[in-house]
């Protein structure tokens, strides 16, 4: 039952990574730069190793903003996440997985007749307008350097753009780990409070529960950047690729830096210590992120033709997707709590938060499934990986021998 | 990544050794037609096979550089025109080749008189197309100066044009020594000499637009 569950995050994350996986390596499969099964299998296990690692950071924040005391709560909250998702995709409407979760949660809150912390949800939303312009900055910034070292060191055109597609790899790889690290919380931070997993030792380190579920949560990701983010990238990466290479790249990195900055903890409490105010750690929206960098090079360029329409679609999407998911969340658990009888949380305890927080504690047979499940995915994992590489070097070798047959065909 | 860069090497070479074919098939036009034109038949006939081998190469090397392009999907923002630019190029080297070879098979009668003005013709040809090659090394290294340098090459077309037109007004105004079907020949030769800088200049308004895609 715990595992029925998990379904609807697991869902979340697969729609998250058939969507914004896009946004890292869109701009370099769009235009061919790299193949969309290189880029699936490095960003499939960078976002893996983003969720794990840390994934935590964001979670928390979601957590403070309402901790789901019950599954059958964070079920709902997913499922009318999902569902706000995909019907506003459906509709071509700009959506982003954080808000949907952002509103759920609230909308959790309204029906469990627990207050709303003002002081987390402002810092949430203050970051969904602070990204995109973050984003825009770093973009800028990082678009003179690469300009300034392209013009002063004379490179080949051909040498450089060898180094933008190297370059495109490991910003993908970064920007899927930052994705990772950031979204997950999206994914699977509502299962956090609500769910207890024993630790699994995996020999060299072990897994704590939220570290499981982000696991979990990241093979969703990466199942839906395998499965079905390669017309998504093809489609939306042309858009960016509009932008010339070193452009492309550039949004990719500024993008992936802005994630970061917003999910890791080493960072912000690097601030704190030069004197800086800290980085709240809240999952932000990559699709908008990536909206405010590419407008932000635009604007550098001196480009007058600002999509307003767009930037309206955005602002129109801060508020719509909260209130949707909200209402969809509210009556969802209205209506599961009801007809099926399942508990969806209930009120917390002001003076003693913390402990009041029931988490359903998974057995020992669940903790034991987990653990065959984990090992099965990350052997099948290994396979594919294998089985790709075997794949890439038959490729290569039918080219040589038809280039050599080619050849001495001319000859 | 050893063979990743091993490749964007041998393409770089590729491109550089394909431009140095072009460059030299012009200089050796040039001194194709000045033997021709000093009835030195012995130096023609190595001028043009010399010609023929470098188109050849040229050849070769431009199968070789869209080759690799493709299959390696090397620049492939700017793969089609860098493809187009070098079938341009590849144009020039061809017309050298065929500009000779004509004058080889039609042996055309070229009074002294013209010897000098159909110098300056082939000179001022060979330069528009020898400009490009320069603007076409820049656009792979410093494309904000491709535009600064295809500038001689529409001068040089614009010159070669009016020196075609004085010398075909010669021949047909003022030459009332040799008859119409030898004018006819020399008008032919004309324009085949002609044809080399009107290539370049088609060569250079495509590397003109491509430099400013790459620069925006």
């Amino acid at each position: 039952m715990i595992l029925f569950f998990l379904t609807s995050g697991l869902f979340l994350g697969w729609s998250l990574g058939a969507n914004d996986a896009s946004n890292v390596f869109g701009s370099a499969v769009g235009s061919k730069m790299v193949t969309f099964r290189r880029a699936a299998i490095i960003a499939s296990i960078a976002v893996i190793l983003g969720a794990v690692i840390q994934g935590s950071g964001a979670s928390q924040t979601l957590g403070k903003l309402g901790a789901i005391n019950a599954i059958g709560g964070s079920f709902t909250l997913a499922l009318a996440a999902a569902i706000t998702v995909y019907v506003m995709t459906k509709f071509s409407l700009p959506v982003s997985t954080t808000q949907a979760i952002v509103g759920a949660i609230i909308g959790w809150n309204i029906f469990t007749g627990n207050s709303t912390d003002s002081n987390t949800l402002s810092k949430i939303v203050t970051t969904w307008i602070s990204g995109p312009i973050l984003g825009a900055l770093f973009a800028v910034l990082l678009y003179i350097l690469i300009i300034r070292i392209k013009r002063t060191t004379k490179m080949h055109l051909i040498t450089f753009e060898s180094y933008i597609r190297a370059g495109l790899i490991v910003v993908g790889a970064f920007g899927a780990y930052s994705l990772g690290a950031n979204n997950i919380a999206n994914v699977m931070g509502v299962f956090v409070p609500a769910l207890n997993l024993e630790p699994l030792d995996l020999g060299l380190f072990s897994l704590s529960s939220s570290q499981q579920l982000f696991l979990f949560g990241g093979f969703a990701i990466a199942a839906g950047i395998i499965t079905y983010s390669k017309k998504v990238m093809e489609t939306i990466g042309g858009n960016i690729v509009e932008l010339s290479s070193e452009g492309a790249m550039v949004v990719v990195l500024a993008q992936s830096l802005v994630l970061f900055m917003f999910s890791s903890s080493g960072f912000s409490n690097l601030l704190i210590k030069i004197g800086l105010p800290p980085i709240p750690m809240v999952p932000v929206s990559s699709s908008q992120v990536i909206v405010g960098c590419v407008m932000g090079i635009g604007l550098y360029k001196g480009a007058r033709n600002i999509n307003f329409k767009l930037l309206g679609e955005i602002a129109i999407g801060w508020i719509a997707t909260p209130v949707l998911s909200g209402l969809l969340a509210y009556f969802s658990l209205f209506f599961v709590k009801n007809i099926f009888s399942i508990d969806v949380g209930h009120k917390i305890n002001v003076i003693s938060q913390t402990t009041d927080i029931v988490a359903v504690t998974a057995g020992e047979n669940v903790s034991g499934i987990v653990k065959y499940l984990l090992f099965g995915i990350i052997i099948a994992g290994a396979l594919m990986i294998i089985y790709y590489l075997l794949l890439e070097r038959k490729k290569n070798m039918d080219l040589r021998q038809s280039e050599e047959k080619f050849w001495k065909n001319i000859k | 990544m050893a063979v990743f860069t091993r490749t964007t090497k041998n393409l770089i070479i590729d491109i550089d050794q394909f431009l140095d074919n072009v460059e030299l098939g012009l200089l050796v036009f040039r001194e194709g037609i000045k033997s021709y034109l000093d009835k030195d038949m012995e130096a023609f006939v190595r001028h043009l096979q010399k010609v023929e081998i470098l188109e050849g190469n040229a050849d070769k090397l431009q199968r070789s550089i869209e080759n690799s392009m493709i299959t390696h999907s090397i620049l492939p923002q700017h793969r089609e025109e860098v493809v187009k630019l070098m079938d341009e190029l590849d144009e020039i080297i061809d017309s050298v080749k065929s500009s000779l070879n004509e004058i080889y098979t039609e042996m055309p009668e070229i009074p002294s008189s013209l010897n000098k003005d159909l110098i300056s013709l082939a000179e001022t040809s060979a330069n528009a197309a020898e400009e490009l090659i320069p603007a076409a090394r820049a656009y792979f290294k410093a494309p904000y100066t491709v535009r600064e340098k295809l500038l001689k090459v529409y001068y040089f077309e614009s010159e070669t044009d009016k020196i075609s037109l004085n010398i075909k007004k010669h021949i047909f105004q003022d030459m009332k020594e040799i008859d119409l079907a030898h004018k006819a020949h020399l008008r032919y030769i004309i324009h085949h000499i002609e044809s080399i800088s009107d290539l370049a200049q088609k060569a250079a308004d495509l590397l003109s637009g491509m430099a400013i895609k790459i620069v925006m």
